[in-house]
């Protein structure tokens, strides 16, 4: 497991703060915030600094290739798929993740339905197996749009679908946290569970890439 | 005429918006950290997820439109321990000026 | 606290989706807000977030499920496919059955 703490904060042009001159990075008003709350919680015994490491690192170990990997599992043995499909939660302890949410549903896209998710009310994902989910699908143009236009947004990333396939989004709006469970390539036979997993990335498992196309893992 | 509640600004399903932004933004280091904070209050029962989904929706409109992700979460968070009598918004606010006319670096770890 | 019965759907159900006019925290989005659609599954029971976002926690659970509507009912200017659909987490209460209207195909 990696850290990323000891190398300089890295801005890109895409993020909100002003260019700086030299390497200084900007203090932004959330940031000195959540030091201040963080100092006070810490000083009134309501946590400690060493269980928000902890919680930490627990996060960092929640990544898309989690969900690859079950992925793969189910795409080479049907009885884990259609354990997968029944539980998300227990196919992911299978296969030992640690999962939190109380509930994942995984569903299935075939060749007739292609399966998206959202949550238009704020930003359901299931974190704690795949980690943070990216910056476009907490976007309030994401949150708006996908579920009115779902057709225009997928063909944003390069994703489209005659008219016989039904789109189906899912509006994450209560307590399941959904996994999509993509179809596995044609022509993918002689590949190992790992090389199928890695096919796999974050985007196929919200609906908005297929495998083995998005070379962004 | 039964008077209708206000839409939540959080219920933005099908409003008019704009292209999805695509580039990738890392999350930053105090993000992740803040995160993890909120997770661990969570799990200490301090709030539940629905509370903070509440606070969040008193946010006034204007600035929720114009506010990122994580600063929502973070002002989310601290509205209701707030609210919950265990932190004081005067001093936070104090706290947090003086943090910033400091300019702590962000690595800052307690 | 909530004393009342739930009523029990069962998948393939039609069902409307109620606007009960509440004010405050609830995860019944607007856009679906008297919209007929069918009932896709029953999720399970689980405290109702309605009651959890003041503080009031440890109610009797209640009764989630999973509605599918037809994106052509609910957007008037839907421009994907007539087949498209949309599936969302509906509580109980926000439910009625609809007897007298065409079942949407």
């Amino acid at each position: 497991m990696n850290h990323d703490h000891d190398h300089g904060h890295e801005h890109d042009d895409a993020h909100e703060h002003p260019a700086q001159e030299d390497n200084d990075v900007v203090l932004t008003p959330g940031e000195a915030k959540f030091i201040a709350l963080r100092a006070m919680l810490i000083e009134k015994g309501i946590i400690t600094g060493e269980e928000v490491r902890r919680r930490l690192e627990f996060n960092d170990a929640a990544t898309p290739h989690q969900g690859a990997r079950m992925v793969a599992r189910a795409w080479v043995d049907p009885e884990y798929k259609m354990r997968m499909l029944a539980d998300g939660k227990k196919a992911a302890i299978e296969l030992g993740i640690d999962v939190l949410e109380a509930e994942i549903m995984v569903i299935e896209n075939t060749i007739n339905i292609h399966n998206l998710v959202v949550c238009t009310l704020c930003s359901c994902y299931p974190r704690s197996l795949l980690g943070e989910p990216p910056a476009w699908y907490v976007s309030k143009a994401y949150r708006s749009r996908a579920v009115r236009e779902p057709r225009a947004v997928m063909q944003e990333f390069g994703l489209t679908f005659s008219s016989d396939v039904e789109v189906r989004v899912h509006d994450s709006n209560a307590d399941l946290r959904y996994l999509i469970f993509p179809m596995r390539p044609a022509g993918t036979e002689e590949l190992s569970e790992n090389e199928l997993a890695n096919l796999v990335s974050r985007d196929c498992l919200v609906g908005m890439a297929l495998p083995g196309t998005n070379l962004n893992l | 005429m039964r008077e209708v509640p206000e839409r939540l600004i959080t219920d933005i399903g099908g409003l008019p918006s704009e292209a999805i932004p695509q580039e990738e933004v890392p999350q930053l280091f105090w993000e992740k950290h803040m995160i993890a904070m909120f997770n661990v209050l969570w799990s200490k029962g301090i709030f539940n997820l629905d509370e903070f989904r509440r606070a969040v929706e008193a946010t006034p409109l204007e600035e929720y439109k114009k506010s990122r992700f994580y600063d929502r979460r973070t002002d989310g968070m601290a509205d209701l321990l707030v609210e919950k009598g265990i932190i004081d918004r005067a001093e936070l606010t104090a706290r947090t000026q003086e943090i910033l006319r400091q300019g702590l670096p962000h690595h800052a770890n307690p | 606290m909530q004393t009342r019965n739930p009523r029990i759907f069962s998948p393939g159900d039609v069902v409307r989706i109620r606007d009960i006019g509440k004010a405050g925290h609830v995860r019944t989005p607007q856009y679906v807000r008297n919209k007929v659609g069918l009932i896709d599954s029953y999720v399970g029971l689980f405290e109702n977030p309605e009651e959890r976002a003041y503080g009031r926690i440890g109610c009797e659970p209640i009764p989630l499920y999973r509605v599918r509507l037809k994106q052509n009912d609910l957007w008037p200017d839907y421009e994907g496919s007539d087949c498209d659909t949309l599936v969302l987490e509906i509580y109980d209460h926000w439910l009625e059955t609809v007897t007298s209207l065409k079942e949407p195909q």
